[in-house]
């Protein structure tokens, strides 16, 4: 009898000493829905590489502690294969494992499937996607990593009209909310600019774009803008224009990946001339970032350079949640993230911006950079200050 | 004018790259009556070997282009003998069996080349031009590499001993058999013929245009649109379909614009499909 008492007792304590640890334990798993496969795949695997450093880095550093306990953070990546559809499959799947907390994904079209399905199953996220709804009012809970080319075309336009002479100009992108919604927004700054435009989109999945090609050589276009074409396709473009025998400047006023675009063309002499968005000004820095990334994830970092934008996305996640003193409750994520001024130990100082163009203070603005390539060698990136709406 | 020229040769050029993937396709289907869902997978990896021998290994491109033909073929060969015969009989089986090999092609690239494009240059650059028409020297080989294929494939189909086997087989697989047609290695011949086919193609024109895990889903698709309007398990039909599916894609690209232009094509299609189902030189009924 008294044999028996005592296992119970010692079982009951057993038993209790679990369910504590269980209590305490606190575990963040962060769902991300990334573009793993087609020609995107280069923006997704920035966001992935990102999201798994801040991951081990909030970790190993013990960034985020709640009731006085470090929490794990584990990442559950996605394929969301840049299609509204897929981005709302992989978001159910994360749904269906209890995410809560989500970065990612990349493309507008993703976007627009993630966020009905990111809102229903009540999820905090910060996303990409450059299109004219990416956030806004409706999804409370959405936050955007940057501006898109609202923000920062019209200063890349106006360096490349300050190097070359340009009346004309042809902008070529994906026929879906990826393409139309980028290609609109540049249309516009390059008129207001006096370039007249034209517009050719193409149906995405499309491998030869000589007849596209054609057109715009017809079109007698003197400048050409690759918008938010994915950077496999954009190389095939420019490989193919410049043997039409295109000898104007290229913009490329989308997401970044002009080292791919350039290895798909067949090198920075193709690209001959070339300005792009470049979401970061690398200084010393951003070359601590790098290393730190190194060291940590023992490689190194994703080549495409939205990893940095992606980087201090996930951060701020971080200290939103650190913030709120929940890994769960997306509002409260969402409410204690609005108070926290932008900023990052990298990049510094930026913005919250978003009320003028969505209708919502949810966008995060931090200096960026201009890329320009001329006569085929790279010039050093010029600054540009953040996008501020003060 | 100029423009109406560049587009012609722009689709010829597709005409003969769509029926170098459909005469593999078709084959496949007319003599095994497999629809074969792996077929955009054979051309990716044969892009990928030529870029691994050419690139990697640094050996010359046209030995690369040899090699990937070469390792298609073979690769086509035993799916064929050692998976897809047990199912043969089973289409549904059949479609499952195609559709699982190119995934799992697929992700195996994915994981040993990874999801970004490789830089995989055409050996000869340069572009010919005259006037406003221009046409690059790498198009000008490849379509003389492909327009090579077709004739000796048209050879072996009609000119030679194994040509007619297969025709035989395509025709009445029973009464083929029973005259001695041997399946056991004509089957696994043919899909080698098809694949390696496929692959030879991946290798030719990955470099001019762009080498990534994901393009063989955009020649699955194109594929099969092209035997479907030629007449499944027609090998005329398919070449027919080819050119009509590369003129009508380019012209209608070039003058309807990028988005109306596949739009045309797919419109044109479904037309005649419903005017003639069985396809261009397609048959109303397969009988083996």
């Amino acid at each position: 009898m008294t044999l028996g008492l005592g296992r119970l007792v010692c079982g009951s304590l057993i038993a209790s000493a679990g369910l504590v640890g269980a209590v305490s334990a606190c575990e963040l798993k962060i769902g991300v829905p990334a573009v793993l496969s087609g020609p995107a795949a280069q923006w997704g695997i920035a966001l992935r590489g990102a999201t798994e450093f801040v991951a081990k880095e909030t970790m190993e550093e013990k960034r985020l502690v709640i009731n006085g306990v470090a929490c794990t953070v584990s990442v559950k990546s996605i394929d969301s294969k840049y299609s509204a559809e897929g981005a709302a499959s992989a978001t159910s799947a994360l749904a269906a494992e209890g995410i809560k907390v989500i970065i990612g994904p990349v493309g507008s079209p993703e976007v627009t499937g993630f966020k009905p399905v990111a809102t229903r199953n009540r999820m905090v996220a910060m996303v990409n996607s450059f299109a004219k709804n990416s956030i806004g009012p409706e999804w409370p809970t959405v936050f955007h990593i940057g501006p898109g080319p609202s923000g920062w075309a019209a200063p890349i336009i106006d360096v490349g009209l300050q190097r070359y002479k340009f009346k004309t100009a042809a902008i070529v992108a994906p026929n879906d909310q990826g393409g139309t919604d980028i290609a609109s927004v540049n249309a516009d700054i390059f008129k207001q600019r006096g370039v007249t435009v034209t517009e050719e989109y193409y149906q995405r999945g499309t491998t030869n774009f000589a007849p596209i090609v054609t057109r715009i050589m017809a079109s007698n276009a003197e400048a050409l803008d690759l918008a938010s074409s994915p950077a496999g396709d954009a190389g095939i473009i420019v490989k193919q224009i410049r043997q039409a025998g295109f000898t104007g400047p290229i913009f490329r006023l989308g997401g970044p990946g002009t080292d791919e675009i350039a290895r798909v063309a067949g090198g920075l002499d193709i690209l001959k001339d070339f300005l792009w968005y470049e979401p970061v000004y690398m200084d010393d820095n951003m070359r601590a970032l790098e290393q730190k990334y190194e060291k940590l994830m023992g490689s190194v970092r994703p080549e495409n350079s939205d990893f940095f934008r992606w980087t201090f996305a996930a951060r701020m996640m971080i200290k939103a949640i650190q913030a709120a003193g929940t890994i769960d409750n997306a509002e409260k994520i969402a409410a204690a993230m609005r108070t926290l001024p932008v900023e990052d130990e990298h990049i510094g100082k930026g913005y919250w911006i978003g009320q003028k163009f969505f209708g919502i203070n949810q966008e995060m603005s931090y200096p960026f950079a201009i890329g320009v390539i001329q006569g085929g060698v790279k010039q050093p990136l010029i600054r540009a200050e953040a996008v501020s709406e003060k | 004018m100029e423009s109406f020229i560049a587009t012609g040769l722009i689709g010829i050029s597709l005409g003969t790259q769509y029926t170098l993937l459909a005469l593999g396709f078709t084959l496949i289907f007319g003599i095994l009556g497999v629809v074969n869902f792996a077929h955009g997978g054979f051309y990716v990896m044969g892009g990928y070997v030529a870029y691994y021998c050419n690139v990697i290994l640094g050996l010359p491109y046209p030995f690369a282009v040899l090699m990937a033909m070469l390792s298609m073929a073979a690769l086509g060969w035993l799916f064929e003998a050692f998976i897809l015969e047990r199912v043969i009989e089973d289409h549904q089986a059949t479609l499952m069996v195609t559709m699982g090999f190119y995934l799992v092609m697929a992700t195996a690239i994915l994981m040993i080349f990874g999801a970004e494009s490789p830089q995989f240059p055409f050996p000869v650059t340069g572009v010919w031009r005259l006037g406003g028409i221009y046409f690059p020297y790498a198009n000008m080989i490849v379509l003389g590499a492909c327009l090579a294929a077709i004739v000796f494939v048209y050879w072996l189909v009609y000119r030679t001993n194994i040509g007619r086997g297969m025709r035989a087989m395509s025709e009445d697989l029973p009464v083929a058999s029973a005259l001695g047609m041997r399946t056991k290695a004509l089957f696994p011949f043919a899909f080698a013929l098809a694949t390696g086919l496929a692959g030879g193609t991946g290798a030719l024109v990955t470099p001019i245009l762009a080498l990534a895990p994901h393009v063989g889903d955009s020649v699955l698709a194109f594929s099969f649109l092209t035997v479907i309007l030629g007449g499944l398990g027609s090998v005329t039909g398919a070449t027919c379909a080819a050119f009509i599916v590369g003129l009508i894609e380019a012209y209608a690209a070039v003058y309807l614009g990028g988005s109306k232009g596949a739009l045309t094509l797919f419109a044109l299609v479904l037309i005649i499909l419903v005017v003639r189902p069985q396809g261009l030189l397609g048959r109303e009924v397969r009988r083996s």
